[in-house]
């Protein structure tokens, strides 16, 4: 497995594309690596298809190019595999194979493959493929999750204008400048950007939490985010500012609860960490699975925010060591509905709620609190309850000791043979848990 | 609704088969050799994408029963020209059941508009009465909460007799997937879930009713002569996958 950096030609101010070539003759590589160098791409190369599957899960390409005769497996069966795994299905693959049967183009197509090149390559209709390539990939993909960036609250918020008429421009300026301070050029992420209709917004401007109001040409009344540009355009643009902060502060709000739900676990040698754990893990699961980023950070957070509950709940059953006496237990296992009653209050924390009140339910109803059965359980639910049994399994406890990855997922699978766990999940946490780090670095 | 008819494949009577793993080449020269006396199948074209969505109840009643004595399969069948990463992704699918015991079969199936599917998982819709009694084994199974469970992705070549007396299957690229349980108010299409195994060679299948005719018979000899071993079907491999049962030998990650 060999990664090498082309990225000092690339274009300044792009990332480099990241592409990983699959092919197991050294010279045909070699000569690969050093066109796609000489372009401006990052490249790395596998020598197998278990190289190459490892290299994709762990980097995420833009690109992979893959031969199809390899030492291990076949290019197909890789490329099946990528394309079945939620988190590599939408990296494009372009086969690159001295087959060059209609049939076997076929095949490589119909596997999902985005191109069939034949070997041997011309260098520019190569390149100009996997222009092609990326440009489509580029258009289709939705935009990754991203947590938004932190930007300090002022006295005035911050309003960028970005009019392309100079005196539109300049009668807004006037219209906001009592209530709201005029962004510079190059200022980098404001509190709200006034645009005109249909207009493309600078990316430089925006961050999570921008609110966009856009100036219409006529006299027509304000509407969610559109305002004439008379009197009324202040009022609006701070009708949105102000909806954007009150989402900002629900966000801190559940950060605040977060580091509430950290410290309760802090008092417990065995648990410190263990929600940061699961949170990652089930996101990972997610992703496996498919999900979209909203329905992944509903996970994120509902498998931080799980046992908020234990708040309410007396430390010395909560962090008890040995054996629970019944009326303990039954008090533990008030945890979800305690915690569900904090966090109802918070209303934008709703899309949680199911995950804190049912991260303990089983598919053949044995669970707590409610005794659901499989059909009514939601399956952001299902993955945090996977997560939370097997980041469980991984660490010392009074009354066990840790046991490795893989034989926490045996363990989940005899809970799977009970009917306790979804099996699908217990499928995905198993593929995510084979490209840990912790697993790679042994 | 509109009323539900058998399709046109389904079985007449119980018919002998047959699965064997054998290699790429074995594969080739018994597809070769089929061809030469039966006509390819309108369905089952090569490079078409079977899907087949199998149902099992949540204590897997079913597996275990077609590891015994024998259960009724449920499955949802859909074909697509490339691979779907959703199942009830075609407009129409096949409800098929299936009684498979170790060396005969029998199969009944019916084409739905894969708008009505939900009803059927639901029990809302029963299965027709069957001479067979296969639906009355079916609807019990639903009534038991069976849901698709697990899913089988491959490319199939077919070749089968006019009058459906023989016919060989070869199935490449065969896949497992998981399907996360599907509640009842999830849409469709539902996305596939990751992959549990994949067979690294060919699946033949020989299915017959009567007597094999010569050229097959000697056929038959030469796959079981040079096969990798013999296989239970698709489902038993894919729940023994699921719920590690099976050593996952064969996935490469």
């Amino acid at each position: 497995m060999s990664v090498t950096d082309g990225t000092q030609s690339a274009s300044p101010g792009r990332p480099p594309t990241n592409v990983v070539v699959v092919e197991d003759d050294p010279a045909s590589a070699d000569v690969l690596q050093r066109r796609l160098q000489a372009n401006g791409m990052r490249v790395s190369v596998g020598r197998d298809g278990a190289e190459g599957l490892a290299l994709v899960r762990q980097i995420v390409p833009d690109l992979v190019l893959l031969d199809v005769m390899l030492p291990d497996t076949d290019g197909y069966d890789v490329c099946l595999r990528i394309k079945s795994d939620g988190g590599t299905a939408h990296i494009p693959v372009i086969f690159l194979s001295a087959r060059g049967e209609v049939v076997d183009k076929v095949r490589g197509l119909s596997c999902g493959a985005a191109d069939y090149i034949t070997k041997p390559w011309n260098a520019a209709e190569l390149l100009a493929r996997i222009d092609a390539v990326l440009a489509q990939s580029r258009n289709a993909r939705a935009p990754r999750l991203e947590r938004p960036v932190t930007r300090p609250t002022r006295g005035r918020p911050l309003v960028a204008i970005a009019l392309a008429d100079e005196q539109r421009r300049a009668k807004a300026e006037g219209l906001l400048t009592a209530d709201f301070e005029i962004a510079n050029e190059g200022s980098g992420p404001v509190d709200i950007v006034l645009a005109d209709p249909n207009a493309v917004i600078d990316p430089a401007l925006t961050d999570g939490s921008t609110a966009v109001l856009v100036v219409s040409l006529g006299e027509a009344p304000s509407s969610g985010d559109a305002a004439p540009l008379n009197a009324d355009l202040a009022r609006v643009a701070k009708l949105l500012v102000r909806e954007q902060r009150v989402e900002r502060d629900m966000n801190a709000a559940a950060d605040a609860l977060i580091a509430v739900a950290t410290a309760l676990e802090s008092h417990d040698r065995f648990m410190m960490g263990h929600s940061e754990r699961v949170a990652s893990r089930a996101v990972r699961i997610a992703q496996v699975l498919g999900l979209d980023s909203s329905a992944v950070d509903t996970v994120r957070l509902g498998a931080l925010l799980r046992d908020i509950g234990n708040a309410k709940l007396p430390p010395s059953i909560v962090h008890k060591a040995g054996e629970l006496r019944p009326n303990e237990r039954e008090a533990l296992e008030r945890h979800p509905v305690l915690g569900e009653e904090i966090l109802k209050t918070v209303s934008p924390l709703a899309p949680i709620l199911p995950i804190v009140r049912w991260h303990h339910e089983r598919l053949d109803g044995t669970g707590y609190p409610d005794g659901l059965a499989a059909d009514r359980i939601p399956l952001e639910v299902r993955i945090v309850s996977v997560a939370d049994r097997f980041e469980a399994l991984l660490v010392d406890r009074p009354d066990r000791a840790a046991v490795s990855e893989a034989e926490a997922v045996r363990i989940l699978q005899t809970s799977v043979s009970k009917g306790e766990l979804d099996p699908a999940v217990v499928v995905a946490l198993a593929a995510g848990a084979r490209t840990t780090p912790t697993q790679e670095g042994n | 609704m509109a009323e539900v008819t058998l399709d046109t494949s389904s079985d007449v009577d119980r018919r002998k088969e047959h699965r064997f793993l054998v290699s790429e080449a074995v594969a080739r020269l018994a597809l070769r050799t089929a061809g030469s006396y039966l006509s390819l199948d309108r369905e089952d074209r090569p490079y078409q994408w079977s899907t087949t969505t199998y149902l099992d109840t949540p204590d897997w009643r079913i597996f275990r029963g077609c590891e015994g004595s024998g259960a009724v399969q449920l499955r949802i069948r859909e074909y697509h020209r490339t691979r779907p990463n959703e199942i009830l992704a075609a407009d129409s699918v096949f409800l098929e059941m299936k009684d498979d015991s170790a060396h005969t079969s029998f199969k009944e199936r019916y084409s739905v508009p894969t708008l009505d599917v939900p009803a059927y998982l639901k029990g809302q819709r029963k299965f027709p009465d069957d001479p067979a009694g296969l639906s009355g084994r079916a609807n019990e199974m639903i009534d038991r909460a069976a849901r698709p469970i697990v899913v089988t992705q491959y490319n199939r070549i077919a070749y089968s007799a006019p009058d459906l007396s023989v016919r060989i299957t070869a199935d490449h690229n065969l896949m497992y997937l998981a399907i996360p349980w599907i509640s009842h108010d999830d849409p469709m299409p539902r996305r596939l879930g990751p992959v549990i195994a994949r067979e690294p060679a060919v699946v033949i299948e020989v299915k017959w009713h009567e007597e094999l005719p010569h050229w097959a018979d000697e056929l038959y000899s030469y796959i079981r002569g040079h096969m990798v071993n013999e296989r239970p079907s698709k489902f038993v491999v894919a729940m023994r996958h699921l719920l590690g049962e099976e050593q996952k030998d064969d996935v490469g990650d």
